[in-house]
């Protein structure tokens, strides 16, 4: 069983924590889909540390709700916000219990896979290795959407998530890049990210 | 594999999708219901899980009844399992959607970001004589055209989750967020 994290109160507004609540468990369900359809144990892990991120978000967004409450009128316009995010949470949770048929080896039936490869977009995490042509690059000056179908949705970088990232956001070394796009693209972008790949091709 | 089968896991797949893409509607749906403020969003959020919850019996039915074999059952379990945490994420949309019909007051904060607050949301039947008919969304550049963006296609008793290469089809119902300016310019492009 993994460690709990001690909660300890750090003053962080709520809307921000709410939106990160939002956005965080929205990439899960993607992630989730993505890791139990094609059997991606990589993905599957993310997810699950993804969801002990999210425990922790939520019970300081529940501090911070009870610290501002402070007559009836606070009272009744917090409910809404503390709903929403506990709603967030269980969305969070159902992607988790998605991983988990991953990481506890049940898998789902290699058919639906199948059927999946050629009617969706797959995810796909790389990491970026030290001599990958990507390092210090802007993810515009990529245009990896425009040369191979593939969008970056999200960088893991050491412990910080960084969701739908910027134009202007630059790749470094280590970071994990998670990816969307047809399986050829995928497949190429990978090769890019770890540096088997040396050319951007147009 | 017998082709009895294949037939079968066919079912079992297209129901499961159908079931996966109801359920992100209803969150993108839910969502904007907050945002917006809107009701009757959140009660097509509502409507929709009673019909997630059929087809999520449905799905269960087909999983059980297909007479897989002993080494198959793993999978299958799995089948399961992602049915029954799709239809939790249908449930969460729904106690989102919950909020706006309940009518409690929405905290500024709901509204999570200050452009979304300006916007608006309409309905826009689809006429015989428009041009967007039997093109995909990709296609009918909607955004480009109007500003607006489609949230859910009504189509019949069913709502579709819009994809780039879903199809136009006469007598569809375009549910659309955006600017108040745009709204003309959908209705006029859906039924000229």
């Amino acid at each position: 069983m993994p460690r709990l994290e001690k909660i300890e109160y750090k003053p962080i507004p709520v809307r921000e924590l709410l939106l990160e609540i939002k956005n965080l468990s929205e990439l899960m369900i993607d992630l989730a889909y993505s890791a139990a359809l094609f059997n991606d144990k990589e993905l599957a892990e993310d997810v699950l540390e993804l969801e002990r991120r999210v425990d922790t978000l939520a019970y300081l967004l529940e501090m911070e709700i009870l610290i501002a409450a402070r007559d009836v009128e606070d009272a009744e316009e917090l409910t809404g916000v503390s709903e929403v995010a506990s709603a967030a949470d269980k969305i969070s949770d159902a992607a988790a219990d998605i991983a988990a048929i991953v990481t506890q080896n049940i898998g789902v039936h290699p058919i639906v896979s199948e059927v999946f490869e050629k009617v969706e977009e797959r995810l796909m995490r790389a990491k970026v290795n030290e001599g990958a042509i990507l390092v210090g690059k802007h993810i515009g000056e990529l245009d990896l959407a425009a040369r191979m179908g593939v969008d970056i949705i999200a960088i893991r970088r050491n412990k910080d998530w960084i969701i739908d990232p910027k134009e202007t956001e630059q790749i470094k070394i280590d970071d994990i890049l998670i990816a969307r796009g047809a399986p050829s693209g995928i497949k190429e972008f990978k090769e890019l990210a770890e540096g088997r790949r040396l050319k951007l091709e147009d | 594999m017998p082709q009895r089968h294949q037939k079968q896991f066919e079912e079992i797949v297209e129901r499961f999708a159908e079931l996966k893409d109801t359920s992100e509607l209803m969150i993108d749906l839910a969502y904007s219901s907050l945002l917006l403020n809107r009701k009757e969003l959140a009660e097509e959020v509502q409507k929709l899980e009673e019909y997630v919850d059929k087809l999520h019996t449905d799905f269960e039915l087909l999983v059980l009844s297909s007479g897989f074999k002993k080494e198959e059952a793993k999978g299958f379990l799995g089948l399961i399992r992602l049915g029954v945490a799709t239809e939790r994420i249908a449930d969460a949309a729904a106690e989102i959607a919950e909020v706006v019909l309940r009518g409690i007051e929405p905290h500024p904060i709901l509204k999570l970001t200050i452009e979304e607050a300006e916007e608006t949301v309409t309905y826009a039947r689809v006429a015989e004589n428009s041009p967007i008919i039997n093109k995909t969304l990709r296609e009918a550049r909607i955004p480009e055209e109007t500003g607006m963006w489609v949230l859910a296609i009504r189509r019949g008793d069913k709502c579709i989750r819009p994809k780039p290469d879903s199809k136009i089809e006469i007598g569809d119902i375009l549910i659309a967020s955006g600017y108040a300016a745009g709204e003309e310019d959908l209705k006029k492009l859906a039924s000229p």
